[in-house]
Formats: C-alpha cells, sequence, structure tokens
C-alpha cells in the first residue's frame, strides 16, 4: 500500500443549525481513484470545497501529502488539482489564454507553461480548437478544457466534482476513459458522482456519503459483497394490508418505503427463489401488482439498504 | 409565464424593493437638490454672505441694516464668535465654507461723508468676493442686489452733506430728504466715488471666470467614474457564478492578491476615462487644467474610491437585478446629491451636509480647486485624504462582507 496523499480527520462544517459535513475521516493513498459517491445534497461538494480550502471547516484536520492545509494552504494548495462541478472558465477567451491564466496562478510560466499546455491539450484532445473562444464550445469539450486546466500545474492530486454532469454519452466516456488513463498513469483522483456506473467502474475505494456522512467505505467489490443485497420493489395498485406484508417478510428483509403501504423494496440474496415466491403469493392478488422491477446487487442497491432510499431520490 | 415571473421577482425582495428604491430616491434627492436651481437667492433658499468691516461708522451699519433686509441673502458677520477679517474670509471661501463676501474698507463712513478732493484718492472700494465656481448668474443678481443697496445707502449720507457745503445747515431737514430720495434712482456722478469690485481669494486664478465647460467636465468625469461600479461589480459576480472564484480561491493566491489583481484593471480604466474626459475639455473645449500633479492627486483618490464603491456593491449584491439596481441607483444619487448635477452651495443646508457624506462633493471640490481656483498639490490634500477615505472604508466594508464561496 502506497503512503496517503491525504488524510482527513474528523472533519466538520456546520452552517448554524445545518451540519453539511458530520465527522468525515479517511484517508487516500498515493496513485488512487478513490470515489464519494451520495446523492444530490449528501455533502460532497461541500467535502470538496474543504479539501481544496475554498471552505473554512468548523472543526477537523486536513493533510496533503503531509501538509496541513489551514495552517500552510500556499503549500498545500499547490500539491491539488481541483475540476469544479461547474465550468469554471472565462467564455469570452480562448482556450489558450484559459490555460496561460489558471497556468500563471498557479506560478507556471515560459517555456514550461508553454509545454504543459501543449500536453493537457493533446490529453483532452482539443489542441485544434486551442485558439477559439470557449463560448463556442460544445459542453463536453467545456468539461474536457476544465480538465486540462485542473491538470495544468501536474498537481498529486486531481479532485474532480462530478465532472460528467451535463454532457452526452459519448463525450462521457471519452471523458471517463482520459480519467482513468490519467490515473493509470500515476494522478491519485478524488472522484465525486451521484452515478453508480461511474463509481463502479472507475474506483479502487469507494465512500457513500449520505446527510454529510460517510456511510461505508470500500472497494466496490467489498461493499456489494458485504452489503449489497438484490432488491425487488414492488409497487401496488393500492396500499396492501398487515397479513400481506407478513407474508412477504417471509422472502426477504422488507422495507416499507410509502406511507400508504403501496412500495415496498424485498432486499435478498436469493434472487430466483424470491422471484418465485412472489409470483405465488400474487397469483391470487391478481390486479394488485402494478410493477416489479428486480435488481442485481449493485452500489445502489448499497446505498438502499444502508439508507432505505435510491441515489437520485 | 406570469405566475412564474412574479414569484421570481418576489423571492429576490432587495432587488424589489430597489425598484421602488430607486425612483423615490431621484425624487427626494433631485426634487430637493434642484430646488436650488429655481429658486437659489429667493427667500426660501438665501445665499450667505461675509461680511467684513473694521470700525466702519454709521454708514457701515445702517448698510448691513438695508442688506439684511434682502431676503435672498443671509448675512454672516462673524465666524466661531469672532468677527470676520478679510484674511478670514479669504481662507472660508477658499475652503469652499461660504462662497461670498463683502469686503468695506477701512473707515469707510468717513472717506464717504468727507470725500477727498483729489479723485484719485477720493475712490472708495467696496471688495465683493468670491468662490470662482459660483454660478455666475447667482453672482450677477446678488452683486446687482448688493450694489443698489449700497449706492442708495451712500447717496442718503451725502445729499444732506452737499447741502450743508452749499447752503448751510438746515436742522431738521435730513429726515425729510431721505424721505423724498426713497426709492429714487442714485445719479452716476453720487455714485461715481464708490465701487463695489468682483475679485476672487488671493492665490486663486483671478486672470479668467469659470466657465460652465471647467465646471461640467469635472462634474460629469466624476459622474462617468462612478458608472465604473456596475461594470466591476457585474464582473465580481459573473465570475462567482461561472465558478472561477472557486477555481482561483483552490488555487495558492491570496484573496488580497485575488482582489487587487481583478481591481487593478478597473482602476486604471477609470484613470484612463479621466483622461480622455480631460483631453476632450482642453482640446474640445480648451479648458485650463490649471496644476497637473493637483489634478493626478485628484484623480488617483477618485479612482480608488470609485472602485472601492465597486467592490461594495459586488459584496452587497448577490443576484444580477441587485448588483443593476444598487449600482444605477448609487451611481445617480450620489452623483445629485454630490454636485454633479446642481452646485452644492445652491441646496438647502440639509442637502449641503449630507454632500459631505459623498465622494463626489470632495472629487469635484478638489477639481474645482485646481482647474478654477488655480491651485497645488498642498491645497487639495484634505480632498485628496478624504477621497482615500472614503475608498479604505469602501474597502473594509466590502472585505468584511464579501463572501468568495457563494
Amino acid at each position: 500500500m502506497h503512503p496517503p496523499i491525504l488524510i482527513v480527520r474528523d472533519l466538520w462544517k456546520s452552517y448554524a443549525e445545518i451540519h453539511a459535513v458530520q465527522g468525515l475521516s479517511f484517508e487516500i493513498s498515493r496513485g488512487e481513484f478513490f470515489g464519494l459517491l451520495g446523492p444530490n445534497g449528501a455533502g460532497k461538494t461541500t467535502t470538496i470545497g474543504l479539501l481544496s480550502g475554498l471552505i473554512e471547516p468548523t472543526q477537523g484536520q486536513i493533510l496533503i501529502d503531509g501538509i496541513d492545509l489551514f495552517s500552510r494552504p500556499m503549500e498545500a494548495k499547490a500539491k491539488l488539482g481541483l475540476v469544479p462541478q461547474s465550468f469554471a472558465l472565462y467564455p469570452t477567451l480562448c482556450a489558450l489564454d484559459n490555460l496561460v491564466f489558471f497556468g500563471r496562478i498557479y506560478g507556471l510560466k515560459g517555456n514550461r507553461l508553454k509545454e504543459r499546455m501543449a500536453n493537457v491539450l493533446e490529453m483532452v484532445e482539443l489542441t485544434d480548437r486551442a485558439d477559439q473562444p470557449v463560448a463556442t464550445f460544445s459542453n463536453g469539450m467545456k468539461r474536457r478544457l476544465n480538465i486540462a486546466v485542473g491538470l495544468l500545474h501536474e498537481p498529486e492530486i486531481l479532485v474532480l466534482d462530478e465532472p460528467t454532469v451535463g454532457v452526452d454519452t459519448q463525450s462521457r466516456n471519452a471523458i471517463l476513459e482520459s480519467i482513468k488513463s490519467l490515473n493509470r498513469s500515476g494522478v491519485t483522483v478524488l472522484y465525486t458522482t451521484h452515478y453508480i456506473e461511474e463509481a463502479q467502474r472507475l474506483c479502487d475505494r469507494v465512500a457513500i456519503m449520505d446527510q454529510g456522512k460517510i456511510l461505508a467505505l470500500d472497494s466496490p467489490d467489498c461493499l456489494i459483497r458485504d452489503l449489497g443485497k438484490g432488491i425487488i420493489r414492488l409497487d401496488f395498485n393500492r396500499g396492501i394490508d398487515e397479513k400481506f406484508l407478513d407474508q412477504m417478510k417471509h422472502i426477504g428483509f422488507v422495507r416499507v418505503v410509502d406511507d400508504q403501504m403501496r412500495i415496498i423494496h424485498i432486499e435478498t440474496d436469493q434472487m430466483d427463489q424470491a422471484s418465485r415466491e412472489i409470483w405465488e403469493l400474487m397469483k391470487s392478488r391478481q390486479g394488485l401488482l402494478k410493477t416489479l422491477d428486480i435488481s442485481e446487487p449493485n452500489l445502489e442497491t448499497v446505498f438502499i439498504y444502508l439508507t432505505g432510499r435510491n441515489l437520485r431520490d | 409565464m406570469t405566475l412564474k415571473e412574479l414569484k421570481v421577482l418576489w423571492l429576490d425582495r432587495e432587488a424589489l424593493a430597489l425598484l421602488f428604491a430607486m425612483p423615490l430616491f431621484f425624487i427626494l434627492v433631485m426634487s430637493f437638490a434642484l430646488e436650488g436651481v429655481f429658486q437659489a437667492g429667493s427667500k426660501g433658499h438665501p445665499i450667505e454672505i461675509l461680511i467684513v468691516h473694521r470700525n466702519g461708522g454709521t454708514l457701515i451699519d445702517q448698510t448691513i441694516a438695508d442688506l439684511k433686509q434682502l431676503e435672498n441673502l443671509i448675512l454672516i458677520e462673524t465666524y466661531e464668535g469672532n468677527p470676520v477679517t478679510p484674511h478670514g474670509a479669504e481662507e472660508l471661501i477658499r475652503k469652499g465654507v461660504y462662497p461670498l463676501a463683502l469686503l468695506f474698507p477701512e473707515g469707510y463712513t468717513e472717506r464717504i461723508l468727507k470725500p477727498s478732493k483729489d479723485p484719485q484718492k477720493g475712490e472708495i472700494s467696496i471688495s465683493l468676493l468670491s468662490d470662482p465656481a459660483i454660478n455666475l448668474q447667482l453672482l450677477a443678481t446678488v452683486k446687482g442686489a448688493i450694489q443698489g443697496v449700497i449706492q442708495r445707502r451712500v447717496l442718503l449720507a451725502r445729499i444732506p452733506q452737499r447741502f450743508k457745503e452749499m447752503v448751510g445747515t438746515f436742522d431738521g431737514m435730513e429726515g425729510q430728504i431721505e424721505k423724498l430720495l426713497e426709492g429714487k434712482e442714485v445719479s452716476n456722478r453720487e455714485m461715481s466715488a464708490v465701487s463695489l469690485i468682483h475679485t476672487f481669494p488671493k492665490g486663486f486664478n483671478v486672470g479668467r471666470r469659470p466657465t460652465a465647460t471647467e465646471q461640467n467636465v469635472p462634474a460629469y468625469t466624476i459622474f462617468g467614474v462612478f458608472f465604473i461600479v456596475l461594470t466591476l461589480a457585474s464582473s465580481f459576480l459573473q465570475e462567482k457564478k461561472d465558478g472561477t472564484f472557486r477555481r482561483i480561491l483552490a488555487a495558492p493566491l491570496s484573496k488580497t492578491a485575488l482582489l487587487i489583481g481583478k481591481l487593478l484593471p478597473y482602476y486604471v480604466v477609470n484613470l484612463i476615462q479621466i483622461g480622455l474626459m480631460f483631453c476632450i475639455g482642453v482640446m474640445v473645449f480648451g479648458i485650463k487644467l490649471g496644476n497637473l500633479p493637483a489634478l493626478i492627486a485628484v484623480s488617483l483618490a477618485l479612482a480608488a474610491a470609485a472602485n472601492g464603491l465597486g467592490l461594495l456593491v459586488a459584496a452587497l449584491g448577490k443576484t444580477e437585478p441587485q448588483v443593476n439596481g444598487l449600482s444605477v441607483l448609487l451611481a445617480i444619487t450620489l452623483s445629485a446629491l454630490g454636485g454633479m448635477m446642481v452646485p452644492t452651495f445652491i441646496m438647502p443646508n440639509l442637502m449641503k451636509t449630507l454632500s459631505l457624506f459623498t465622494p463626489h462633493a470632495w472629487a469635484l471640490a478638489g477639481y474645482h480647486d485646481v482647474i478654477i481656483r488655480g491651485l497645488g498639490v498642498k491645497d487639495v490634500l484634505t480632498e485628496v485624504s478624504v477621497l482615500f477615505g472614503f475608498a479604505f472604508l469602501f474597502f473594509i466594508v466590502a472585505f468584511w462582507r464579501f463572501r468568495f464561496n457563494e
């Protein structure tokens, strides 16, 4: 195991009565692809704000490559590259001018700056559009340039905050591939997303966040193995009675999702057997079932298992 | 659609409030300020004038009593409890405390009643000292009124004297003669020995009168300079909206460096703007700029105050409508209050006092000192310091209120 590039200890951020981040503690190893997975409002962006020194924590410590972010912010920040959720580019300037501006902020100049600009533009395949205003770019191109800016000063750790929001599937795949290849080349990546498939596809380890807390942290495989049950979602035309609910409890762990008892989840390791038993039960209740969804164990079902909610609820 | 727009408007209450506050402020400020334009020198808006005399005798007392009857003048004979001296009057006008002063020569009464036979020695001059920045039309009106009072009082004093010289004493006749002459035109011959000379305080550029351009170019330059507030504040808001601020702040760069780097171009733009306006003033209207270092000092301080206000608006305005509304409200209201549209000396006292709380008024005073009054760097140090003081205050409040990460 590589030494940690990022250490977060008991991190809190409160706004009046609201605790946006509650006691986060985790470490990211050098070269790791680390994911923060959680629904919108889980506290991911606040966490990113804290990790990049944009927000002062209420309590806690962040060490980047052993440097305390809050006592030596300039040194610590130089080791981190941020790719914000918004494009964070100057639309009237061309791609090159954007890179020159942000490069200089990180102390790059002269040939070194030119060399780095050429590298990142090539990496995100925007070399031929370098002298065109960003306003003329598609969302996918803007996202790629956004990543290029974050990489310009060769950070020790690249923090990406939902970098694929609002892009088409093709561009999204290209972006994910380029990020994965960056990680393969040795760049540590901290990646936030609410897309299960991205976290599952890219991350070495995933921290599942909800309401400002980390609920579980492990590799996707381990999380799915330990916490991921198959989930059968039953949506009824009307609320079911207690007797019927008791019958279903023999099939697996039953979670009633709504107050009217119209939607229930059955969590189980034995999906085939559970499906057959449900089928048998429904025979005597024709017309009651509206829809039935079967989800194989994955990070989404891990999240549902941990919170009782869907990631996109 | 309508409901949605109403809801959007309602949710941004600060912007909504500004929509109502703007016209309200304009009406209040402009009405109060412009009242002076139409009524300056009238009963409701008299002009203050310093009266300087040293044991001038009964004739001065009578003249002052007559002047007090004029509804368009307020006579100031003492300042901070002491009689006003010629030097004191000059200083008060130089500082812009009062716009006018009437200076009677020593032994005035005696010289009127016992005129010298030598025509050169016999000429008596009363000085009307004025701030060069005073409105010329207003000055002519005031001068005419004063001249009329002085002539009448000189005539009333001299006619009995002439009779006495010609035919001896007519006991008890003086009162009747005065009565007879009440309201009559004064002969040129009687008045020729007393002249009312209009001058400026010493050290002022007395070679020429201020023109409308000399008054308007600085005023509208200041007016324009403060429009940077809108551009600057909108730019800050855009950076916040685009997320570029977040990205910059994640870099090893201090907030102070960020703000200075962001403000510097606008400061330079302001200085170019001022330079351009004055160039047009010189080339198109032929105004003379006076002491250049003094002009530069005022301009540097003015641009700092304007940028400070811009940053303050950026710190206070959370949405685009708020920033737009606040910028326009401040630009117009402070300009009107600061004397850009109407000179402050013809405003009511309350407005005059309020104008001192605007950087505009101090900038205009500084420019008038340099361009119209022909003063130098040392003389505009107060205005320059106050303007930098405004800038400092705006920056401090802005730093305190600025939310980088919204």
